[in-house]
């Protein structure tokens, strides 16, 4: 602006003129005499004309128009007509050099407002030769990298338009491309790279459009390869066209599909390998949004074809086709499925509901039962692509005849050996078709009927055969089965004992089934050691009276015990588990728990007094010795009717705890994006919530009880442990610090939702112990009589045992009431579909841009976002 | 050669494991991890560093300028993964070391090293990318759960990646939690993992990351005084100048991803001790683009859709 004003002064006299405005009566009103210059509009970027008079007073201020609306006449007149004067204006120039002057000037920024501008230094005269694209040749270039790099957002954006106004400039970059390829010219190669990777760094959808089109894309790749920054030169032409195999599953005959899926293909080795460096997030999630476009165009042009999904079923079940196309069209299936993520949920369901339809599978059952690993494996991904958009559709298919060997081979698949192949898959397919969450009415209970009846007695028999038969710990490998597999058989048993806890109860107990996984504590392996430790863990969070004393009556806790001991002092993982699983025990009170343990081991435990947990497990027991046993409700000497109101208040206890756990889990199952490894983490919560009781609530609770406990009982001891007090105080601080609002706000949410239910669930809690307690007699009119009895499992272990085929008859009898409650218990607070909905969701606008994502993110990751926040 | 050194030498060429390598790395990782205690101990001579966020050539850089693995002894104090392009070669060849010098380097645990975390910021999709199936990030988050939470240097200088926990103020007290879990939305080894130190917090504030604390000087003090440590050394907060003391040289924070999300602009320091816990930074930048190669992400070689 200061050079302007010092050139527009120089030629004062030039700059003369009159001001004439056309009034009503269609005559010129003259408005006075003064100099024109042009200058920025009031301190905006937009350039006006000024006349000012002799005293400096404005004459006219005109923001000169883009519109073609002056008109200079007799060499020495500019009128227009102006919009905010509303009225035609004229200025009279006294030179006609200086109306020739000032009409360039106009001219000259109405070029630069019809074109870029490329120093921001709007209308200075010198550049508007860069307000057009210049010729694409080699010594261009070099200018037109430049302006590209160097300029602002609202000029590359000017420049954009430039590039696609202009038809020949890609055709004329890309002969230049191939022209200096020839000459081996490296020099221009680089230029042309340069120019090539900030043209897509300008990151415009009709320019990606036009240069990812069949005829550009290949030679934008190889202007690609000579990037020089790298030393060699890239070969991804070479790549894409001698090595790269399109393979056709079923013919495609329509070529604008086979165009959309061999340029998807290179978009997406565009994005992932030749771009992977240069690009910004936000080209990122532009190449994105075209290859996620491009895949729900290629998916709903194909499913609508119903010819050719007709013709793929066709062959896939006909006995004439060859193994090794049977095999594609498997693999050809997967990649249909998977992309069909990219269609609307809506549209993706319908998809589903019409492959499972057309006998997908009955396809998959048998996909599993080949000899070929991968084969298998693919048939297990595509099961899992079907959870993940809706769990039912699988479900509804395993608990008909057809389909009752799927689960089956499910099981079968998740114990055995894949070799070096991981098969993490079974467990989490199992696990969805399991999750109480998502279960609901029949189809719930036939699943999990079925589960219990055919397959768990299974997964327990490969433990059992996989656990030397005496106790000595450390010898060597034992039976065939992997590690791995016994690790992913005692997780799935941590997570049924999470989601249908009285299921498993009465299978548990019937079938001493928590005997037999802690035979897991005789393999060498440790982390199978601590997987055994964390089973019992899992149990003992149920709080359920009937397995505790079952525990206790058993001696179950004694190999826990023994390796603790032999053990030693070693700090280990195993050693930390069991310190917790006392800590648990101890904070929680479970009485008859802290008595068995100290009473029976502590003989063996008394060199660990060191430890805090140990010691303070000592102490709480000696606090029940002074309080007397009169006030400690034992489920030895206790009268059986105070057990048996003890226990519902228990399972009263227990239902509010649990419906805590869901919403607990409903809401950590949200923030993933994805669900599909929702199982993993829901149990890693069952887990982490078992903690949380450990957290000041319950902490708190416990507190209470002690104090209770503590009358008359002196705190030197206590106050020697110490720490447990502090922890408690910082955690109280904690908690009121980080979600005091949220967590009453919640819980009593809930409570007011479920309150109604409350009786109801009594009920069936009742029903469920009854018919628990039926199990051994059989006999209704023993029910009440031997119920405490039995329920609390003092029948001797062989009359157990002679019973165990009845049992077997009524656990499936007893179990459906017991899966009837369970259902009315367990159902999240949340409805669980709008929950997967949501996480559903958010993986979709995680693919359209990461901005989406930032507000997805769980709020304890959020500040993640920030750059500063690792 | 043994099969982990063939490993070991092709993860430094940063090519990914095939899937089966990659089962039985983690095996044997396992094996390892799970002997060792929520509170390491480590002997001095050590170099400890901080983030490194899948930044591979960063980390390679790193060695240069550290030494190689055996020969030095290392302390990461997490965040191996997410963010950078190479969070499965990065994350995998720390953990080949492990398996191949578990007394020379240990590894224990970040934020990042979570199934709800690597589903946001890039683990996940890139082990997706890599290997077409979520398998291998189901084995690499499993081998998360076994990693310690805490190094304890010659019984003076406690390691951790985030910070201190209100529920922790003896090291005894971190024993009794059973690490093996997803990192959990609160209580101590959340704390552990996510908290960080603030200037103008007194005690303890609330963390705006929504999980983990802010603690004060006075915090630091009593801590270091009550189990007799000489200062905590973190992690998990950029720093520009790759350390950063505070609270009177009482914690430092350790920051080893350079040019951070390849756009920070940052530099990266690792410290290094020696056997007398004397100290020295060592600052290192990003790697030159020269010694990048080309991403290792090619996508499958053939496809029907």
């Amino acid at each position: 602006m200061g050079v302007q004003e010092k050139s527009l002064a120089s030629c004062n006299s030039m700059q003369r003129v009159k001001v004439y405005q056309l009034n009503d009566e269609g005559k010129w009103d003259d408005h006075g005499t003064g100099h024109v210059t042009v200058d920025y509009y009031e301190r905006s970027e937009d350039p006006a004309l000024y006349v000012l008079d002799e005293e400096n007073e404005t004459l006219l201020m005109h923001r000169i128009s883009s519109d073609d609306i002056y008109r200079k006449q007799e060499d020495s007149i500019i009128s227009w007509r102006d919009s905010e004067y509303a009225t035609e204006l004229a200025l009279s120039f006294q030179e006609t050099s200086g109306c020739s002057y000032i009409w360039e000037h106009i001219c000259n920024v109405q070029r630069n407002m019809h074109f870029s501008n490329l120093n921001n230094d709007t209308f200075h005269s010198s550049n508007s030769e860069m307000s057009e694209l210049p010729l694409v040749e080699l010594s261009t270039l070099p200018l037109i990298h430049k302006t590209i790099v160097e300029s602002g957002i609202a000029d590359q954006i000017r420049f954009t338009d430039l590039i696609l106004n202009d038809q020949e400039f890609f055709r004329k970059l890309m002969e230049l491309f191939r022209m200096c390829e020839d000459l081996e010219n490296m020099e221009g190669l680089h230029v042309i790279f340069r120019v090539v990777k900030a043209i897509i760094l300008l990151n415009s959808p009709q320019i990606f459009e036009k240069i990812f089109g069949d005829e550009l894309i290949m030679d934008i790749i190889g202007s690609l390869e000579y990037d020089p920054d790298i030393p060699q030169v890239q070969h991804h032409r070479k790549f894409l066209k001698e090595h790269v195999v399109f393979k056709e599953a079923i013919p495609i005959k329509d070529p604008s599909v086979l165009s959309k899926i061999h340029q998807t293909y290179r978009v997406g080795y565009l994005k992932d390998v030749v771009l992977a460096r240069m690009l910004d997030e936000a080209t990122v999630a532009n190449l994105n949004s075209i290859i996620h476009s491009n895949n729900a165009i290629v998916v709903s042009l194909l499913k609508d074809d119903s010819t050719f999904i007709q013709e793929m079923f066709a062959r896939l079940k006909s006995p004439t086709t060859s193994p090794e196309s049977k095999k594609n069209l498997v693999y050809f299936l997967y990649d249909f499925c998977s992309l069909s993520k990219s269609l609307q949920m809506v549209q993706q369901l319908r998809l589903f509901r019409d492959l499972v339809s057309e006998g997908i599978f009955d396809i998959i059952a048998e996909a599993l039962q080949s000899q070929d690993n991968r084969l298998v494996l693919t048939g297990t991904d595509i099961l899992i692509l079907f959870l993940n958009q809706d769990p039912n559709l699988l479900r509804s298919y395993v608990i008909r005849p057809e389909g009752i060997s799927l689960m089956g081979l499910l099981v079968k698949g998740m114990v055995t050996d894949f070799g070096d192949d991981m098969h993490c898959q079974f467990l989490e397919i199992l696990r969805s078709l399991l999750d109480s969450y998502t279960l609901s009415g029949a189809q719930r209970d036939s699943i999990i009927e079925i589960f219990y009846e055919k397959h768990l007695g299974h997964l327990i028999e490969v433990i059992v055969a996989s656990c030397p038969p005496d106790t000595v710990e450390g010898t060597k490998s034992w039976g065939n089965t992997k590690p791995e597999i016994l690790l992913n058989i005692c997780d799935l048993l941590c997570f049924c004992v999470i989601h249908h806890p009285y299921r498993i109860k009465c299978n548990f107990l019937l079938n001493n089934v928590i005997d037999k996984v802690l035979l897991l504590m005789r393999r060498k392996e440790k982390y199978l050691v601590v997987a055994a430790v964390r089973f019992i863990r899992t149990v003992l969070s149920r709080h359920d009276e009937h397995i505790i004393s079952h525990i206790i009556r058993n001696g179950l806790l004694k190999p826990i015990v023994d390796a603790f001991v032999r053990n030693g002092h070693r700090y280990n993982l195993f050693n930390s588990a069991v310190l917790e699983l006392f800590e648990y025990i101890r904070k929680e009170n479970l009485k008859s728990l802290i008595r068995y343990i100290v009473d029976t081991f502590w003989t063996d435990l008394a060199q660990f007094e060191d430890l805090v947990g140990i010691q303070s497990l000592k102490v709480k027991y000696e606090q029940y010795q002074e309080n007397g046993g009169t006030k400690v409700p034992n489920n030895v000497t206790d009268p059986r009717k105070r057990v048996d109101v003890r226990a519902l208040e228990k399972e009263e206890e227990d239902y509010f705890n649990e419906e805590s756990d869901e919403e607990d889990t409903a809401s950590a199952s949200l923030p993933p994006p994805r669900k599909k490894q929702q199982g993993q983490p829901t149990l890693s919560n069952g887990i982490a919530k078992a903690y949380q009781s450990l957290s000041p609530r319950t902490g708190g609770l416990v507190d209470y009880d002690d104090d209770e406990d503590e009358e008359g009982y002196t705190p030197p001891p206590r106050r020697q442990v110490g720490t447990p007090d502090d922890e408690e105080d910082s955690l109280r601080l904690k908690r009121k610090l980080a979600s005091k609002d949220k967590e009453s706000d919640l819980s009593k949410r809930q409570r007011l939702n479920k309150n109604p239910k409350s009786k109801d669930s009594v009920f069936a809690a009742l029903c469920s112990t009854l018919s628990q307690a039926v199990l051994p007699g059989k006999k209704a009119a023993s029910i009440i009589n031997r119920s405490p009895k039995a329920g609390s499992g003092e029948g001797n272990k062989s009359s157990s045992e002679q019973n165990h085929k009845d049992g077997d008859d009524s656990v499936s009898r007893g179990g459906s009431d017991d899966s009837a409650s369970d259902e009315e218990r367990e159902k999240p607070p949340g409805s669980p579909r709008g929950c997967l909905e949501s996480a559903q969701s958010m993986s979709d606008g995680r693919q359209l841009g990461s901005e989406d994502s930032a507000s997805l993110v769980p709020p304890n990751s959020s500040p993640e976002m920030a750059v500063n926040g690792s | 050669m043994s099969d982990l050194d063939r490993q070991i030498e092709q993860l430094k060429r940063c090519e990914p494991l095939k899937e089966s390598e990659v089962k039985a790395l983690c095996l044997k990782a396992m094996e390892i991890l799970v002997e060792e205690s929520n509170v390491q101990r480590v002997d001095a001579p050590v170099t400890i560093c901080g983030d490194i966020h899948g930044q591979f050539y960063d980390m390679k850089e790193l060695f240069r300028v550290g030494g190689d693995c055996p020969k030095t002894n290392y302390l990461f104090l997490g965040d191996f993964v997410d963010r950078g392009f190479y969070s499965v070669e990065t994350f995998l060849l720390l953990l080949a070391l492990k398996v191949r010098y578990p007394d020379r380097i240990t590894l224990i645990r970040g934020n990042h090293e979570s199934r709800q975390i690597t589903q946001v910021y890039g683990f996940y999709d890139e082990c997706l990318r890599k290997y077409g199936s979520a398998n291998v990030w189901r084995y690499c988050t499993d081998v998360f759960d076994y990693l310690s939470l805490s190094a304890l240097i010659e019984n003076k200088i406690f390691s951790v990646h985030g910070g201190l926990s209100p529920a922790i103020s003896t090291l005894d007290q971190i024993r009794t939690i059973d690490r093996k879990q997803e990192v959990p939305h609160d209580g101590a080894m959340c704390d552990l993992l996510w908290s960080d130190p603030e200037d103008i917090v007194e005690g303890w504030g609330l963390s705006p990351r929504g999980a983990g604390f802010l603690f004060g000087g006075s915090v630091v003090s009593s801590f270091n005084h009550a189990n007799n440590i000489d200062y905590i050394c973190r992690a998990h907060q950029l720093v520009m100048e790759g350390y950063k003391w505070m609270f009177n040289n009482q914690i430092v924070t350790v920051w080893s991803a350079p040019n951070y999300c390849y756009r920070c602009g940052n530099v990266a320091a690792i410290l290094e001790l020696d056997e007398n816990l004397e100290k020295q930074f060592r600052v290192f930048d990003a790697a030159p683009q020269e010694s990048r190669g080309t991403p290792a992400k090619k996508p499958a070689p053939d496809y029907f859709l």
